[in-house]
């Protein structure tokens, strides 16, 4: 009995072990079929997905829009009675003998100055989280390859085109590179972004809503305190919080002027540099509030203007720091009787720090002059407000009111905006303005925002101290430039009428 | 100078304080994706509700999401959201639906 259990175990024992491995075996099997099998599905996904991808459509990762703009503009101002810079010079170099000669008040005036205006703008996808975009432009007046019409010896950021206006203010119809810059988002796989090259630092917050443009979104500046075409940098973060919808922050760097290369002499003129920070708190529709804060270091006298009003110009000097901060809030409200209701208030400060730098001039040290000051050298602030609203109405009709005040010492560095005397957020004194948009209520047709609209405006600039936009010498108020030397022609008031034909896809 | 690194340091201290240490309530059941918007579906002007579907990056597949808020609903409704458009999105499954509890735009600059 035992030897036939035994013999009984053992078969059991064996046919116990000989089945697993059989089934074991054909499990393997199986189990190889099946990764072979995945593997061939793979692979042929992936043939079926690589032709697939090549065959993208160029819309899927190509974006091309534009816009054309024909204005014209009709120019008035009163220069008062003022002591030029040259009488002053031949008065002290004549041996100062009676007073100097004066330049008598009088009335300057364009009555039509036509312009064209052509902006190409293009997005590619390149890659996953990766962008590039760039936006060409070309600001002409007509019958010019010259900015002869519109250039003049009235405002610093108007006798000439430089860096930093290219392609914003009438040049030489040459299409100029606005913006070039390349962006990489989801960082980490977290909402941060960072982007370089030149910059979307034009038409800021909320100067779009005059030029019916969008609001820039994360890519935004307030208008109040940068309107400068410059190259730099962003660092962007987005969280998402719950009690604070749309809030962002970022960091921007930029440079705005480069010296070449030196030996580190005394005297040579150093970097200009930008950086600031942006908190965007809140950003919805019926409330959106922007901080910013920026740190502008090595201040250049002068920037590079081959063809200007005062001649060939470039830096000598660098005059200091400059320091600003800014808030903007807008809001804009749906069913406001039967159409919607934008509103904003910005309000800004500056404050300089001057070194102990002068400018030259034509070859001459102006050894009294230096960042904001002319005489000893002070540190100022300065501030300003800009206050607007646009009403939309459902025929497609915008009636925009806005006002801006700066103080005596306001500095700010906005020379690209879309102004004709001079950038009016830059003004020492008040600014109004007034218009109407019409869009054409036509179905689009190149995108979905395409849109083609007439604009007509008018501007009152209200000066009450000299040197808007410029912040080489001391503010001299208006009814005392008859005692006061002046490089720039001094202007007390100044209008345009304005209308413009535009098409946007 | 020293006023803006004070400002500065302000800001980093409010960006730290808003983004990394508050950050927004998440429920246990949210679900968060990155993915590009292949279809938006809205009933018009008026709609109080629309669907959206987008292509999840990672994985490739679709999810379509109802989107309820003003805020987007109006960015759909006036083209500032659109196909093609990628987008960070939290939403939560109820009743066998998705509900977007968080739309917006990756897009930086």
């Amino acid at each position: 009995m035992n030897g036939k259990a035994a013999v009984l175990f053992t078969a059991f024992l064996m046919a116990a072990l000989a089945l697993p491995h059989g089934i074991f075996a054909a499990d393997e099997d199986i189990q190889k079929k099946v990764d072979a099998l995945s593997k061939e599905v793979q692979s042929l996904q992936q043939q079926v997905a690589q032709p697939k991808e090549g065959k993208k459509s160029i819309s899927d990762w190509l974006m091309i829009g534009g816009d054309y703009r024909f204005r014209i503009d009709s120019l008035r101002g009163e220069v008062p009675n003022y002591l030029s810079f040259s009488d002053y010079m031949a008065w002290v170099m004549g041996g100062m003998v009676g007073s100097p000669a004066i330049t008598p008040s009088s009335t300057v005036k364009n009555d039509t100055l036509y312009t064209n205006r052509f902006g190409l703008n293009i997005t590619a996808k390149v890659m996953k989280d990766v962008t590039f975009h760039t936006r060409l432009l070309m600001y002409k007046e007509f019958g010019s390859q010259a900015n002869d019409a519109s250039r003049g010896t009235y405002f610093a950021d108007r006798i000439g085109v430089f860096d930093g206006t290219l392609g914003h203010v009438p040049s030489d119809g040459g299409v100029a590179v606005d913006q070039v810059y390349m962006t990489i988002n989801n960082i980490f796989n977290q909402p941060i972004w960072f982007s370089i090259g030149r910059r979307p630092s034009t038409g800021g917050i909320p100067t779009h809503l005059r030029q019916d443009n969008e609001k820039p979104g994360v890519s935004g500046v307030s208008g109040l305190l940068v309107d400068y075409a410059y190259d730099g940098l962003t660092l962007g973060y987005a969280p998402d919080i719950d009690g604070l919808p749309g809030a962002y922050a970022k960091f921007c760097y930029g440079r705005g002027y480069q010296h070449g290369f030196h030996s580190g002499q005394p005297g040579e003129v150093k970097n200009m540099d930008m950086m600031g920070f942006v908190v965007v708190p809140y950003d919805t529709d019926p409330l959106s509030i922007h901080l910013q804060v920026n740190h502008a270091m090595d201040i250049i006298d002068f920037p590079t203007i081959k063809d200007s009003s005062l001649g060939s110009l470039g830096p000598t000097t660098n005059l200091g720091d400059i320091d600003q901060f800014g808030i903007v809030v807008m809001s804009t409200l749906k069913k406001v009787g039967p159409g919607t209701l934008n509103m904003f208030a910005s309000g800004a400060m500056d404050k300089t720090h001057p070194n102990d730098n002068h400018p030259t001039f034509n070859g001459m040290p102006l050894s009294n002059i230096g960042l904001m000051y002319t005489g000893t050298k002070e540190s100022t602030t300065g501030n300003a407000i800009y206050l607007g609203a646009r009403y939309d109405l459902p025929t497609k009709t915008m009636l925009g009111f806005e006002y801006n005040h700066g103080s005596k010492n306001w500095i700010s560095f906005v020379p690209a905006a879309d102004d004709m005397w001079t950038s009016k957020l830059g003004t020492r004194g008040d600014v109004y303005e007034v218009y109407v948009i019409q869009e054409l209520r036509k179905i689009p047709i190149a995108s979905y925002r395409a849109k083609t609209f007439v604009r007509l405006g008018y501007q009152y600039y209200d000066f009450e101290y000299t040197g808007s936009n410029n912040w080489v010498g001391g503010p001299v108020a208006i009814s005392d430039v008859a005692s006061n030397p002046q490089m720039l022609t001094p202007m007390k008031n100044a209008q345009d009428l304005y209308a413009t034909l535009e098409v946007k896809f | 100078m020293k006023r803006f690194a004070i400002a500065s340091m302000l800001f980093a201290v409010a960006v730290a304080a808003s983004g990394f240490l508050s950050p927004g309530a998440a429920s246990a059941e949210e679900i968060k994706l990155v993915g590009v918007i292949t279809k938006i579906e809205i009933a018009g002007p008026d709609a109080t509700t629309a669907s959206a579907t987008l292509k999840d990056n990672k994985t490739g597949e679709l999810v379509t999401v109802i989107v309820n808020d003003d805020l987007t609903l109006d960015k759909f409704k006036d083209h500032r959201i659109v196909v093609g458009d990628e987008i960070r999105l939290k939403y939560e499954v109820k009743d066998g639906k998705n509900i977007s509890r968080y739309f917006r735009k990756t897009a930086g600059c």
